[in-house]
């Protein structure tokens, strides 16, 4: 039956996306296919046009549409700060902090010996290049604040001891707002190790 | 079932579905297993900030089954951190872990050598050592155990002043035997790694090379992504290949 199986096929796609399970994917597909055939068809529609259109950025590695993203080819972005992250994710969220007027580098992932990803897989051959051009003053690195994210930020900082360049890593502790009562004792932990003079 | 307060290290965690943690343990009396650590990646999750490699927790979970669902960790001893070379040893330990053992089988001994590679990273002091006793003990637990003792043709206990030939899945052979191909080791660089004692230079240099060659043939094609990294960043540091 054909279009059992076109059903079939669209769960399967669906259940691709993160955090989706079977239920969710069922749940979705039913939705558009009874009630939003529209929306199913703008979906699909942006779906095919952003895997046509969006590359990476050529200096920085970021999603762009662009050869180089907006933040690269802006003159209003200080040239002399990088800031290194994870994920395009972690970059939105540095620049929705609004604390940032630097440009970025995004290695889109961390190294993760126990998931078979290292160095290689990710975007650090180009940002050791981008680095060896000269012109940045100060790195800072910006993986997330996990073994694997650490370790990155190791690798990081061992491949610009060569280089004349200041590299500095995000503080970590106590969020702002937190109450210690509640807060997980790992993060109070670290926030005891990091502790800083008043 | 219900497990209360079971001493464990996270090996490794992976997101699972929307918000939660599918979390790899290894623990004093249960051996390896996953747990679902539901909720764990939301921001307001208190135990995120514990399931990390190399904490000493106390894990308490229930339920049957492929994946028991984790209802409590906490701190075991102060918290500790690896970093730099001593972190991509943890990486290392547990990849053998992730590897070679199988899930659901209780590796207490293993368990408490482990533990003590761990401490050793953590501060920071020689851990080669302990290394090398861990995997020593994890080879034993897999049932591929050195024989350290004996002569394996003479049966006469191995003499501390005496070059041996050491083959795997069969045992030291005196090098003046002849016709045995493994790994050269003095007499007394077996006994100490069977005694578990203090070892010069040279006996942790020549234990290195043997335990290579034994944990190789237990992961036969599968390449160690943390011995790579290890290799990488020598190479970068010190200019020369590590090996
Ligand atoms: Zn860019």
């Amino acid at each position: 039956m054909a279009d059992v199986y076109a059903i079939e096929a669209l769960k399967k796609a669906l259940r691709r996306l993160p955090g989706v399970g079977p239920k969710t994917a069922r749940r979705m597909a039913f939705h558009l296919l009874e009630r939003d055939r529209e929306g199913a068809r703008e979906i699909a529609a942006a779906i095919n046009q952003a895997v046509q259109t969006v590359t990476h950025c050529r200096r920085c590695n970021t999603l762009s549409e662009a050869q180089l993203c907006d933040i690269c080819a802006s003159a209003k972005r200080d040239d002399a700060l990088l800031c290194v992250v994870e994920t395009p994710a972690d970059l939105e969220s540095v620049e929705q902090a609004g604390v940032y007027s630097g440009k970025y580098f995004v290695l889109m992932g961390h190294i993760s010996p126990l998931d078979g990803i290292g160095p290689d897989d990710l975007g650090i051959d180009r940002l050791r290049q981008l680095l060896s051009n000269g012109g940045i003053r100060e790195v800072i690195v910006a993986t997330n604040l996990t073994v694997e994210g650490e370790a990155t930020a190791d690798y990081i900082r061992q491949i610009t001891d060569t280089l004349d360049v200041k590299v500095t890593r995000l503080a970590r502790g106590v969020p702002v707002g937190g109450e210690l009562e509640y807060m997980d004792h790992g993060t109070l932990a670290q926030a005891f190790n990091d502790r800083r003079s008043i | 079932m219900r497990v209360h307060q079971q001493p464990g290290y996270v090996l490794h965690t992976r997101p699972y579905r929307e918000s939660s943690l599918l979390v790899e343990v290894f623990t004093k009396d249960h051996g390896r297993l996953s747990l679902l650590a539901k909720g764990a990646r939301q921001l307001k999750s208190r135990i995120r900030g514990l399931l990390c490699p190399f904490q000493s927790l106390l894990l308490s979970w229930s339920g049957r089954g492929e994946l028991p669902i984790l209802t409590a960790a906490e701190f075991d001893q102060a918290y500790a951190e690896l970093t730099g070379e001593h972190r991509l040893c943890g990486f290392y330990v547990n990849e053998l872990l992730m590897y070679l053992l199988h899930r659901h089988d209780p590796h207490s001994r293993l368990y408490d050598c482990y533990r003590q590679v761990v401490d050793r990273l953590a501060q920071s002091c020689d851990y080669e050592w302990s290394l090398r006793i861990f995997e020593k003990n994890l080879l034993r637990e897999l049932g591929y155990a050195l024989n350290l003792e004996y002569d394996a043709t003479t049966n006469q206990a191995i003499d501390p002043k005496s070059s041996y030939s050491y083959v795997p899945e069969f045992g030291a052979v005196k090098v003046t035997a002849g016709g045995y191909n493994g790994v050269i080791v003095n007499g007394s660089t077996l006994i100490t790694l069977h005694r578990e004692e203090l070892a010069d230079e040279y006996a942790k240099a020549e234990c290195k090379r043997l335990m290579r060659v034994m944990i190789n043939r237990q992961l036969g094609r599968r390449v160690l992504h943390s011995r790579k990294l290890f290799g990488g960043l020598r190479v970068a540091a010190a200019g020369g290949a590590e090996r």
